[in-house]
């Protein structure tokens, strides 16, 4: 067989020339009343250098319009912050033009807007573009399309030799396209012009265009497929002749078309699973893609889920402190009136002293009286005296019963005067006890009761301003308790919802995204077992019985007698169709081994910083042809659900790697708009790191080296960067606090 | 006429309350109704026994306007019941039996005509303090002076 390839020489794509003097290098952007670039182009100038450059700017501080420039200058497009598309410029006039240059604009003014960029290309040229349009204020209202007439200035580009330092207009309409391209070449701007979550959109792995087009940018992989093709024909044209030559003679006619029936056959075979294959194939894409699509949600989602389970008895716990705390306030009136609390009866000690002094003064007076009236009434029963030696209750009564009188010791007969007597000295003491009804209305228990009845209220008149205490600091309890559950019950959905992927996972439950997951990888697998166990199989018999057949009928022709050059013509063409697949397979293959390689340097210079453990990054081929790309730990486990972050730097290495794996070093700038977002601190410095050795120019905007309360607005690693030789150049953008919008400008500070 | 029954004769009145107070009243006892933005009591007898106590303590004694301006409500004996609030009540009325007009042991020798009519005044005295009080907080209301907390009522009583 013919080995077409010589591994040693697979054909990379190569650029002659190094970006050291081919490389296209942005000097100077400026702005004016652009967005919030307020004023002139002077007053808004970036100037920027070869290496890193940091522009560190706030939320609303211009970082998303400084990428807009760009977008205006390569595809007369803006990206609407607000509805996130892209918007033509022509309908964006409005919306760009400064509100602060607007309202300084008087009516039958015109005032000017646009981007300017310079840039050096290689070692000779120096080029400038300029995109603008001309404002003029026809009505008041200053927001209103109908108080602007727009006119969009024709694109100024001018060129000159970096010797002249003179720039001449280049006017062919051609020509000027060609200087806007040259800066980033429109096939590689994905890989240049990145904007935040824009990374994860450049490689889509489950896209088999995706990783192929990152090959075929690469390599010459074209070629291999076109060689492929034509001898694919070859083949096929040899075998028509071959079997034309063979019709000619007759001696096996039969034989020989029973076995061309018999290929025919298996080839039909073939291409019946060959075409279910393809299904089978589109199948497992597609459920790749879903998987794929959710892997980030479904991270997330575990995650929030975990979260939900924790926030739901912490919601629950809050909601009844409240209830408890509403029910307490609801209730706190009531202590006047509950017994237990007695806040009634505060400062009613007054009138409690003076009743009860009226209750003894009452009681002594109804006692006076009655004794007076008893006394008036039976003077005998009160005034009797009983002898000395009287008999005690018992012995009456053992005198009663014995009738007989031990005191004077004589008899005392029932029925006789003496035992009388002694009856009435035994129930004497009763007669007295019994109530006489001396009033008229006897209110004696009435006051008694109200005094013994009372007493859960007017015990407590001491004790009701610790009570009133007591019950603030309760609330104050409650207020603290309600407030730690809250503040836990806050940092539980802040971190859920730093997690939820903004605008569209937040109304999928948790439960749905993970269903949705559960299902595209049952269909993968689904899929994969279809594939890897009967169609695959299947191909691999028929081909190996047409394979038997193609021999057979090559015997069968040799009997014919047909002459040799035939057969040998279509043997020759078989075995070069076959090399020149294998060729392209190898090609593709190494390529992607490159990638990985190089994806790996990459990654692990980004996450240097952090302390993951050394795993790597594997791109496996899987059945439907595409790439599988997965982050393998120390022990070889597919670590699957991590964070946002991670996955984008995931992404990010393999960008890089599209890049570094050119034999060639990259000719273009990279413009990124805050792709460190979702990085976190620790991959941000791997970040800047890796960048250098990538991109001849990087410029990056950022928000997170910001902080307002510094005086020079960075935060520590900020200062740490500022002081890194290869940081270039490094600027602050500043807004007022606070401001109007029409009132709003950006102005920036060159930090270095 | 025993205590039992001298008892419930005061029980079974229904103090009054000057229409006018009615705003005041609906402002500040929700009778289980809805919330207002004030601290609230529950029923009106609440309110009426803070009101009493808001106008005997600062010497508010407002009787009440004639009988058609006036409307009455729950009777006495149905002011928290099983409770011994009417009876702390009782105590703080019978301490003032002098203001009122009349002296405890002679209650026990009146005739009915005369107890009713120490009843009536009684029932005047309670009726005009609590008068006194809602005007008190009709008036702190309408002055805005009234600042609103679940101790409103706490710290008008401490003034």
């Amino acid at each position: 067989m013919v080995d077409l390839l010589d591994r040693s020489t697979i054909p990379l794509k190569t650029a002659s020339i190094k970006f050291s003097r081919m490389a296209s290098i942005i000097n100077k952007i400026s702005f004016e009343n652009f967005f919030n670039y307020y004023g002139s182009f002077e007053r808004n100038t970036y100037e920027l250098e070869e290496g890193v450059n940091i522009i560190v700017a706030d939320n609303g501080a211009g970082k998303s319009k400084f990428f807009n420039a760009f977008l205006w200058l390569f595809t007369d497009q803006i990206l609407d912050s607000d509805t996130k598309t892209k918007l033509s410029i022509k309908n964006a006039c409005l919306k760009i033009l400064s509100d602060k240059a607007k309202v300084e604009t008087p009516i039958g003014e015109s005032v000017n807007c646009g981007v300017m960029v310079e840039y050096t290309s290689g070692t000779r040229k120096k080029y400038q573009i300029i995109k603008s349009f001309t404002a003029k204020r026809i009505d008041e209202p200053i927001t209103n399309e109908n108080s602007w007439q727009f006119l969009i200035n024709d694109v100024e580009v001018n060129e000159t030799e970096l010797v002249l330092h003179r720039y001449k207009p280049v006017y062919g309409e051609v020509e000027k396209k060609q200087v806007i391209d040259r800066l980033i070449m429109p096939v590689f701007r994905k890989y240049s012009f990145l904007q935040g979550e824009e990374v994860d959109e450049i490689i889509d792995f489950s896209k088999k265009e995706s990783i192929e087009e990152a090959v075929e940018n690469l390599t010459e992989i074209k070629q291999y497929e076109n060689i492929h093709n034509l001898l694919k024909t070859f083949k096929d044209n040899a075998f028509k002749d071959l079997q034309r030559k063979r019709k000619e003679s007759s001696a096996q006619n039969d034989r020989y078309d029973q076995a061309v029936d018999e290929k025919e056959k298996f080839e039909n075979f073939i291409e019946q699973e060959e075409s279910k294959l393809k299904q089978w194939q589109e199948t497992y894409e597609s459920a790749k893609k879903h998987k794929e699509e959710l892997d980030k949600q479904y991270s997330n989602a575990e995650k929030r889920k975990e979260l939900d389970d924790k926030l739901k008895p912490a919601r629950r716990k809050l909601k009844e402190k409240k209830e408890e705390f509403e029910e307490f306030l609801d209730r706190i009136n009531n202590r006047f009136f509950d017994g237990n609390f007695a806040w009634i009866a505060m400062g009613f000690d007054k009138e409690v002293a003076k009743f009860n002094e009226l209750k003894e003064r009452f009681t002594e007076k109804r006692y006076q009286k009655k004794a007076l009236l008893e006394v008036e009434k039976n003077p005998n029963d009160y005034f009797h005296v009983m002898p000395i030696g009287s008999p005690d209750a018992a012995s009456l009564q053992k005198m009663i019963k014995d009738e007989h009188c031990y005191v004077c010791n004589r008899p005392a007969a029932k029925g006789t005067a003496e035992h009388e007597y002694l009856i009435k000295m035994n129930e004497r003491p009763k007669n007295i006890s019994s109530d006489i009804n001396f009033v008229k209305n006897d209110l004696n228990n009435f006051f008694g009761n109200i005094q013994i009845n009372a007493q859960p209220f007017y015990t407590k008149i001491e004790q009701v301003r610790d009570s009133v205490l007591r019950t603030r600091q309760k609330e104050e309890e409650l207020k603290a308790s309600i407030e730690r559950l809250s503040k836990q019950v806050k940092a539980f959905e802040s971190h859920r919802s730093a997690i939820v992927i903004a605008g569209h996972d937040d109304d999928i439950s948790s439960q749905d995204i993970i269903s949705s997951y559960n299902t595209a990888v049952r269909q993968m697998e689904n899929a994969r077992g279809k594939i890897d166990d009967i169609i695959v199989p299947n191909i691999r018999k028929y081909k190996s019985q047409l394979k038997a057949i193609e021999t057979e009928l090559n015997s069968l022709s040799k009997d014919n007698n047909i002459p040799s050059a035939y057969q040998e013509n279509y043997e020759i063409f078989q075995d070069l169709e076959e090399s020149a697949q294998k060729a392209k397979d190898r090609v593709f293959d190494e390529m992607i081994n490159l990638l990985e390689e190089h994806a790996n340097i990459h990654f692990k210079n980004l996450i240097k910083n952090n302390d993951l453990a050394g795993g790597i990054l594997k791109f496996e081929k899987n059945p439907s042809g595409t790439i599988d790309f997965n982050y393998i730990d120390s022990k070889g486990n597919i670590v699957s659900g991590s964070s946002e972050g991670f996955q984008r730097m995931k992404k990010f290495s393999v960008v890089m790697a599209i890049i570094s794996a050119n034999n060639a070093l990259y000719n273009y700038p990279l413009l990124a708009d805050a792709p460190i977002s979702a990085f976190g601190e620790g991959f941000t410095e791997g970040f800047f790191d890796a960048i250098g050795h990538v991109f001849p120019q990087s410029i990056v905007l950022v928000k997170e080296l910001y902080k307002r309360e510094d005086d020079m607005k960075i935060n520590e690693l900020g200062k740490r960067l500022l002081k890194d030789e290869r940081v270039k150049s490094m600027y602050v953008n500043n807004v007022p606090k606070n401001a109007e919008q029409i009132e709003l400008e950006t102005t920036q500070t060159r930090l270095k | 006429m025993n205590d039992q029954e001298f008892k419930s004769l005061i029980l079974s009145k229904r103090p009054r309350y000057a229409k006018s107070k009615i705003p005041v009243i609906e402002a500040f006892a929700n009778k289980g109704q809805t919330k207002s933005e004030y601290s609230q009591f529950g029923p009106i007898y609440e309110l009426y026994i803070y009101a009493f106590r808001l106008g005997l303590k600062k010497g508010l004694k407002h009787p009440l306007p004639t009988r058609n301006l006036t409307q009455d409500f729950v009777e006495i004996g149905k002011w928290k019941r099983d409770s011994s609030l009417v009876d702390f009540l009782l105590m703080v009325i019978f301490s003032h039996a002098e203001e009122i007009g009349f002296v405890w042991n002679e209650l026990e020798d009146m005739d009915e005509k005369e107890i009713n009519k120490v009843i009536s005044g009684i029932i005047d005295f309670i009726e005009s303090y609590a008068n006194g009080g809602l005007e008190y907080l009709q008036e702190e209301w309408e002055k805005g002076s009234l600042i609103n907390s679940s101790y409103l009522f706490v710290d008008l009583m401490n003034e």
